[in-house]
């Protein structure tokens, strides 16, 4: 079964090709973390059965694939039905009997399995239609969600392999690697390194042995990006791996991925497996003498050996800590030797790169940050999920026009971009155009993507002390900068928000933030105070009201603020009383109903199910 | 490989040489320039933890790029521009002193330190746990350097600490007490009696001087160094105050028998 | 060729001021250092003096597990790298001798490395029972 010459491997996707074109109606159904949560794969057992059982393979020519996540992870299971592309959202094992009857046999659409627009509210039936999907160019997500990533067949269908092919037979490492340097893409991990030119430094670093490694050891709260690639598409990062391997010169590496993506490790492991199979990965890699492979490293999911130093010491068995990297690890870094590292959005961007040319690549986006980037848009917003879109685009436009707007149609305060070492943007951020340098310049950053949405019952200081409390958790404890210097801005802030700030605090933590900027020794140190930083820019006032005021706005922090319910607003409706946990709430039906502030809690359940917006933070 | 090609530097606006590979803590000791240091030990593995050698680099060609460094880990390079004190880096050592010391109020060593750059106590929240442990990471790393392994780090971040594996007495310990000897806050602890040596949980059983009597060190190094310098044991089994005396006795029984009468001794060469 | 130390004891009246110019010559923070050279008062023609013989093939050397002990190109003396030494006291123990001494205070190994070539006990010595020549 090993494809041996570029030849064949043009024989096989012509092969693969006719065979899913064969197929006239083909069922996707999302087999992604999300869906599958929600129980997805009971879907997908139902529609093999019934399908089996009234033989309508090959009546209908039906096909019926798990694919990887769709994205719009919120509106799960997610099943999509081509060449039509309709989309239906929340589908569970009783709707079966109708997607099969209806609209696989009659050709109707079940409108109540429509998404709909939350602000139209109109039913939209096709896939591209929906605001969500419209908006997004997907180039390193180019595939997910069409094919079944258990396939190597099916990747082939779609041109998998086929930009090896070329790289291998048609191109030098050097202009593979000026390709890339032209297509200007950078690292999608985080620092936003030039790949061209960090693939050049390998390459010439004098050595025998070259890695070329995979960074999936994806950290950030909230952000899933290359675990769906992994996930729905493992051979475009195996396939960029072997081409970016072929550029520098090397003959091995590993994919660094976290234990707790166990379907991003089974479905890297196939794809190996079946690569290894074809002849993609090993030895004379489609007739062309060159060999590579790759193995899977499983990281223990401490946040810190995502940094690029730490990773290669816990690939190589050793505790994972970074090391100064005053020398470089492209010239050297996994024992010793040149490496090139890159993330797995990184890679999976490659292919497509030497399919479709750099210059399609760099036409995308804005002068220096070129292509699309994908970011999990989280948070308080209506459509979350994964979204991929050209770099240049606001922020006002992926939240707004592809995330819907916030829930409920609260007021914008803040989006959290890069992380826990990125920042939070205010409101008159939003027309930003998100690329690596601009949010760098406005306090936060890119990061791997990951974009928290938050509303105006959002605390800012609650915020940043949630964050500094993930980044006390994963210091590494190396360096005392960042061991001990994070941890003291954590007791700062817990204090803060306990009500007990002093004057001078704000003071404090920014002389103790400079010191840990300039003296920690790895890149998580040196952004540890970002979410401070940035919220003390934009959002100072707040910190003032709760040290001097002791006042907390959002009605978070709960020794800063109580509850009232607003005599004018309430309906005695009575939803609240019963949401209250500790029968805090008092009043008679269609009577204002009132709370007794010293039992109250302040858990704010009474103003999340409270329908006409009464209760009040005072 | 390229050891022997000479760096021209510039440390505090004087001019330096030194061959390519040194450090900058390496070339500012030699030349007598203090840089304080609390994880750095010559004969160990640099790792930069402490941060306290600090210093600001900057070079014509950076175009006015500057920031800090750790000498103890940067390589020297040509042209290169050094401060090694100004008010920043001072206040960047200052703060670092005034953090341990909020971890380990208690331990005299970082008193010390601190208290050279004016702080007696700590402007931080005291660690409630308390701990002399600097995280210096030298006990780790000595105990690597003889070879050995026996203990390491574990946790991370506020609650890592230093440890042996699985809290039971470490396999690979010889119960040679480097790590408790070269420990700056004297941190880790073991307690020598007349047949037993107590650290990590082991009871070594003393090799006891063959002249004296006096206990030299566990068994259970003397077989390690032994094997490791490929040297009978029995080299290794006489303290240093008997081998004095016996040499002593045999200087004096060379005069009795007159093989070096009234002559010299040559006692180096 | 190396200069040597030489010793001749019939001529030593163990006046013990080798030791005391040891001291002074290591002074360290202010505070005498260890005399790595020892005189024995055993009755005249009898006393002795003892300090390394600075050993061809040292054991203390062979021993030491981070290389803190080296030959001095210059002098031919085996000289403790105080920085390097980690204090764990096995050329102490390795030295059939009895020369290596131990600086509890500094933690360190403590040895004759002949002044770095002008050995103060020759300097100092009254009756030239030390020669450096």
């Amino acid at each position: 079964m090993r494809i041996a010459t570029v030849q064949s491997l043009k024989v096989a996707a012509k092969k693969a090709r006719s065979e899913r074109e064969s197929i006239k109606t083909e069922v996707l159904v999302c087999a992604g973390t999300g869906c599958l949560a929600n129980g997805s794969l009971a879907v997908v057992e139902s529609l093999e059965r019934s399908i089996c059982s009234r033989k309508l393979t090959a009546e209908l020519k039906l096909g019926l694939k798990t694919t990887g996540c769709h994205g719009f992870c919120e509106k799960g299971p997610l099943v999509v039905i081509q060449p039509k592309g309709i989309f239906y959202k929340g589908v569970k094992p009783k709707d079966v009997k109708e997607i099969i009857e209806k609209t696989l046999i009659s050709g109707e659409v079940i409108e109540r399995l429509l998404y709909r627009d939350p602000n139209t509210k109109e039913r939209i039936e096709e896939y591209t239609e929906i605001p969500f999907y419209s908006r997004q160019l997907r180039i390193a997500l180019r595939n997910i969600g069409k094919i079944d990533p258990g396939s190597i067949d099916d990747y082939i269908a779609v041109g998998g392999y086929a930009g090896l092919a070329t790289a291998l037979t048609e191109m030098t490492p050097e202009e593979v690697i000026d390709s890339i340097t032209k297509s200007g893409l950078r690292g999608r991990g985080g620092g936003g390194f030039p790949a061209g030119r960090k693939w050049k430094t390998c390459r010439n670093a004098p050595a025998e042995t070259r890695y070329v490694l995979c960074n999936a050891d994806e950290g950030d709260p909230g952000a899933f990006m290359d675990r769906s690639i992994c996930e729905g598409d493992p051979h475009a990062v195996i396939e960029g791996m072997v081409i970016g391997a072929w550029a520098v010169g090397a003959n091995s590496g590993s994919i660094y991925v976290r234990e707790e993506y166990p379907l991003a490790v089974k479905h890297l492991q196939l794809a190996i497996d079946q690569a290894r199979e074809k002849g993609f990965l090993g030895d004379d890699i489609l007739g062309s003498g060159f060999s590579y492979d790759v193995h899977i490293a499983r990281g223990g999911g401490a946040f810190v050996c995502g940094e690029s130093s730490a990773l290669m010491k816990s690939v190589a068995g050793e505790v994972g800590e970074p090391r100064a990297k005053y020398i470089h690890s492209v010239i050297r870094g996994l024992h010793d030797q040149p490496t090139v590292l890159n993330n797995v959005e990184t890679w999976a961007n490659v292919p497509w790169i030497i399919n479709e040319g750099a210059e399609k690549f760099a036409t995308l986006g804005t002068g220096k940050s070129t292509g699309t980037k994908a970011f999990s848009l989280v948070g308080k917003v209506k459509n979350t999920g994964l979204v991929e879109v050209p770099m240049g685009i606001t922020l006002r436009e992926i939240i707004f026009e592809i995330g819907g707007g916030i829930i409920g149609d609260r007021p914008f305060k803040a989006v959290q971009t890069g992380g826990p070492s990125g920042g939070c943007l205010p409101e008159d951020k939003l027309d930003l155009p998100v690329d690596f340098d601009t949010l760098t310049e406005a306090g936060s950053m890119m990061g791997s993507g990951g974009m928290i949405v938050m509303d105006d019952r959002t605390c800012m200081v609650d915020t940043a002390r949630y964050f500094l409390e993930f980044l006390v958790d994963e210091s590494c404890g190396k360096c005392i900068p960042c061991r001990e210097g994070v941890h003291q801005l954590h007791c700062i802030l817990e204090d803060i928000c306990a009500g007990e700030g002093q004057p001078g605090d704000i003071e404090k933590i920014e002389s103790l933030s400079d010191v840990i900027v300039s003296a920690s020794l790895c890149a998580l140190g040196k952004s540890a105070p970002n979410p401070i930083l940035s919220t003390l820019r934009y959002f100072r006032n707040e910190y003032e009201a709760h040290i001097n005021d002791g006042k907390c706005a959002a009605g978070v922090c709960r020794n800063l603020f109580s509850f009232e319910i607003s005599e004018e607003a309430c309906v005695g409706c009575g939803l609240c009383i019963k949401a209250c946990p500790v029968d805090s709430i008092l009043g008679e039906k269609k009577e204002v109903h009132r709370i007794n502030g010293k039992t109250c809690t302040r858990c704010g359940a009474c103003r999340n199910i409270c329908a006409v917006d009464a209760i009040k933070v005072v | 490989m390229t050891n022997n090609k000479t760096i021209n530097l510039e440390i505090d606006g004087r001019f330096f040489q030194a061959d390519e590979g040194m450090t900058i803590l390496e070339v500012a000791r030699r030349e007598g320039i203090e840089i304080p240091t609390l994880c750095q030990h010559d004969a160990l593995e640099p790792v930069g933890a402490c941060r306290l050698c600090l210093v600001e680099i900057t070079h014509p060609n950076w175009k006015g790029w500057k920031g800090l460094v750790t000498s103890c880990l940067y390589p020297i390079e040509e042209g290169l521009q050094v401060t090694t004190n100004n008010p920043e880096i001072h206040t960047a050592r200052k703060t670092l002193l005034d953090l341990l010391l909020a971890r380990c109020p208690e331990a005299t060593y970082i008193q010390k330190c601190a208290a050279e750059y004016g702080i007696t106590a700590t402007s931080f929240k005291k660690r409630e746990e308390e701990t002399t442990c600097i995280l210096c990471g030298l006990c780790v790393r000595v105990c690597a350097a003889k070879g050995c392994n026996a203990i390491g780090a574990t946790g991370r971040g506020i609650t890592k600490g230093i440890a042996v594996p699985f809290r039971q007495p470490p396999p690979d310990c010889i119960g040679c007490a480097s790590c408790a000897h070269i420990c700056p806050t004297d941190t880790i602890k073991y307690t020598d009696t007349e047949d037993l040596r107590k650290i990590w949980g082991h009871k070594f059983k003393m090799v006891k001087c063959v002249s004296c009597g006096r206990p030299v060190m566990p068994e259970k190094q003397l077989e390690f160094e032994a094997a490791k310098a490929g040297l009978d044991a029995k080299y290794l089994t006489t303290c240093p105050q008997c081998s004095q005396d016996q040499t002593l006795a045999t200087v004096q029984s060379s005069f009795q028998s007159k093989t070096v009468p009234g002559g010299s001794l040559e006692v180096a060469r | 060729m190396e200069k040597t130390l030489v010793i001749t004891p019939s001529r030593c009246t163990a006046c013990k001021t080798c030791e005391l110019a040891c001291s002074f010559k290591h002074v360290r923070n202010g505070a005498l250092g260890l005399s790595r050279i020892r005189a024995f008062m055993r009755g005249e023609g009898k006393n002795v003096i003892l300090t390394c013989f600075q050993c061809d093939e040292a054991a203390c050397v062979k021993v030491c597990p981070v290389t803190a002990l080296t030959r001095s190109e210059s002098t031919g003396a085996i000289e403790v790298d105080e920085g390097r030494c980690i204090g764990c006291g096995l050329c102490s123990v390795a030295c059939p001798f009895g020369h290596m001494n131990h600086d509890s205070a500094m933690r360190i190994a403590v040895k004759c490395d002949l002044c770095k070539g002008e050995p103060a006990c020759a300097t100092f010595c009254p009756t030239r029972t030390l020669e450096y020549k």
